[in-house]
């Protein structure tokens, strides 16, 4: 079973006047099969939370552990390991690599990782996904809504136990949007993964399954629908 | 080498032309590389067929060949082999004419044993002469009569030699006494085998490199070329640096979440090193190419040498300015932070 712990943590920008802090005292814990979904307003620190949970931030103070183990402490090199075999990252805008294909953004994936989904299994994630006729198409040949679910089989595509979405709706339309959450939703549930998706759009609440909300770097659990 | 090959393959019009900008440096490398070259061999080529190591002139000639005017004294307390030269412009009844130097060697010296018989035969006695194979490409023939300038000396060609030039001229290459009237028996140079001597009085003592470098023109034409091919390879250099670097930093928003996703740092920056070594490798070979055809067609008077040396050594430089090139893209990609590119 996957979990993701944060503990007391603190993240303090600059120092003296510029000093600002980002998160305060943050408790949060997510385990697998669940779609957390984790809103504030623009500048709360939602997305701070996010890459300090993905190693990409550490904390100034506090402890983040990933399956019982510390990733606070890991170095540079194994924060990018953690993230290749361990952490799906769905954002915002340039997920994908401008200059290959579908097929080709998982190629790269396989450059760098091997045992990723065979070739039969990416074919049914993409057909999950709805996506399988644009194996040949270049990112600038689709669409926002596209784009985001080759975003999410890219992400999907390592078997990762944890997925972390930053915004993962906000080119989308009401219709796309509630698409992309049932189908992460799905994921959550069906395939046992932790998902966080932060974000600052209502409209998603009703497909998580807890809602923690960020003010001022302080975090509060506002629903839980379990 | 998997996302460079992509990439520019799908930005095929995009680094086709900074590809034809570097065969087009490249190309132009070759060509100035190989013509300083070929006017370095037209210069020394003669000296270099000697096989001497170490030339005693006169102390007051400042190197210079035609300024040096040997003691009787110096010669006697030097062992070597004695050498005149004499500069004229050389004629043939068909009225072919040719500005050459006249070189006069002892028979059987190791100068004479050194040079190459190309067709006919070496001189062996007086009014005979082995000329420069550059004589035959214009025209003249073995049994050919040379009339030199304002003079009643003349010499019948016997044999062609390669490689004869000195200072830029054909080398005709006789005996003391066939030239004794235009020089009074003026020795100007000896020249030996080993590479230190003792000094004798009155003479200055220069190795081979040395005297090379203090033929009339030869230092200012060769750092004229070097500065040249230096620029060149200066130019490859930054139009790699700014290529790389703008393409660079187009994509950084796309390395940032690379490397969020896992990808390695050290995968993308092998792949701009793999870009900036096709891009070089390319143009330089596209640039060989034509090189070896520009040497087929060029006219036969334009002295170019694109020669292994040549093609090996500019390849180098232009893959090694290439690789240098893509130090300042793979610096902004490793210090690309994807926390910065996903915002916060």
């Amino acid at each position: 079973m996957s979990n993701l712990v944060f503990s007391s943590v603190n993240k303090i920008f600059g120092s003296g006047s510029s000093r600002y802090v980002a998160l305060k005292n943050i408790d949060f814990e997510a385990n697998s099969g669940e779609l957390i979904l984790v809103v504030g307003p623009s500048g709360s620190g939602k997305t701070t939370f996010l890459t300090i949970a993905g190693g990409l931030q550490t904390p100034t103070s506090g402890n983040v552990k990933l399956n019982n183990k510390t990733i606070t402490k890991l170095n540079k090199r194994e924060q990018t390991q953690l993230r290749l075999h361990k952490i799906g990252f769905v954002l915002q805008s340039y997920n994908l690599v401008p200059f290959l294909s579908v097929k080709e953004q998982f190629d790269l994936v396989d450059k760098v990782k091997k045992n990723n989904a065979s070739a039969q299994e990416l074919d049914q994630l993409l057909e999950d996904l709805d996506i399988v006729s644009l194996k040949e198409k270049y990112p600038n040949q689709l669409s926002g809504g596209q784009k985001q679910r080759v975003a999410i089989a890219r992400a999907l595509y390592t078997d990762p136990e944890y997925i972390l979405a930053d915004e993962p709706t906000a080119a989308l339309d009401t219709e796309r949007s509630s698409e992309v959450m049932r189908l992460l939703k799905e994921l959550a549930h069906k395939r046992n993964k932790v998902i966080i998706v932060v974000t600052h759009d209502m409209r998603l609440k009703n497909n998580a399954d807890k809602i923690y909300q960020i003010i001022d770097g302080k975090m509060s659990l506002i629903s839980e629908n379990l | 080498m998997f996302l460079a090959i992509k990439e520019i393959w799908y930005e095929k019009l995009r680094y086709s032309l900074v590809m034809a900008l570097i065969f087009l440096v490249s190309y132009l490398l070759i060509i100035l590389t190989g013509l300083s070259s070929g006017l370095a061999n037209l210069n020394k080529s003669a000296v270099n067929e000697w096989g001497a190591k170490t030339i005693v002139l006169d102390k007051d000639s400042e190197g210079r060949l035609a300024q040096s005017f040997l003691s009787n004294q110096t010669i006697k307390s030097t062992n070597g082999t004695a050498l005149s030269q004499y500069s004229s412009i050389v004629k043939s009844k068909k009225g072919l004419k040719e500005n050459s130097t006249i070189i006069a060697v002892p028979k059987n010296s190791f100068v004479y044993n050194n040079l190459i018989v190309l067709n006919g035969k070496n001189f062996t006695s007086n009014g005979t002469a082995l000329v420069s194979d550059i004589f035959k490409k214009n025209g003249f023939k073995i049994g050919d009569t040379l009339y030199l300038n304002n003079s009643t000396v003349k010499l019948r060609i016997v044999g062609f030699t390669p490689h004869a030039t000195l200072s830029a001229t054909p080398v005709v290459y006789t005996s003391f006494t066939t030239i004794r009237p235009l020089n009074r028996g003026t020795i100007n140079a000896i020249l030996t085998v080993k590479s230190k001597i003792r000094q004798p009085k009155n003479a200055m003592v220069l190795s081979v490199e040395q005297f090379i470098n203090k033929l009339p023109g030869y230092s200012a034409q060769k750092t004229t070329f070097n500065f040249m091919i230096g620029f060149l390879y200066i130019i490859i250099f930054i139009v790699i640096s700014i290529f790389l670097y703008i393409l660079t930093i187009q994509k950084l928003p796309n390395y940032g979440v690379l490397k969020a996703q896992g990808i390695p740092t050290k995968f993308l920056t092998l792949n701009t090193v793999s870009q900036s070594l096709i891009i070089s490798i390319i143009g330089v070979l596209a640039a060989i190419l034509l090189g070896f055809a520009t040497t087929i067609l060029i006219p036969s008077e334009v002295p170019i040498v694109i020669n292994a040396f040549n093609i090996v050594s500019t390849s180098i430089g232009v893959i090694l300015m290439s690789l240098f090139g893509s130090i300042i893209p793979i610096y902004q990609i490793a210090k690309v932070d994807p926390y910065k590119v996903i915002g916060g």
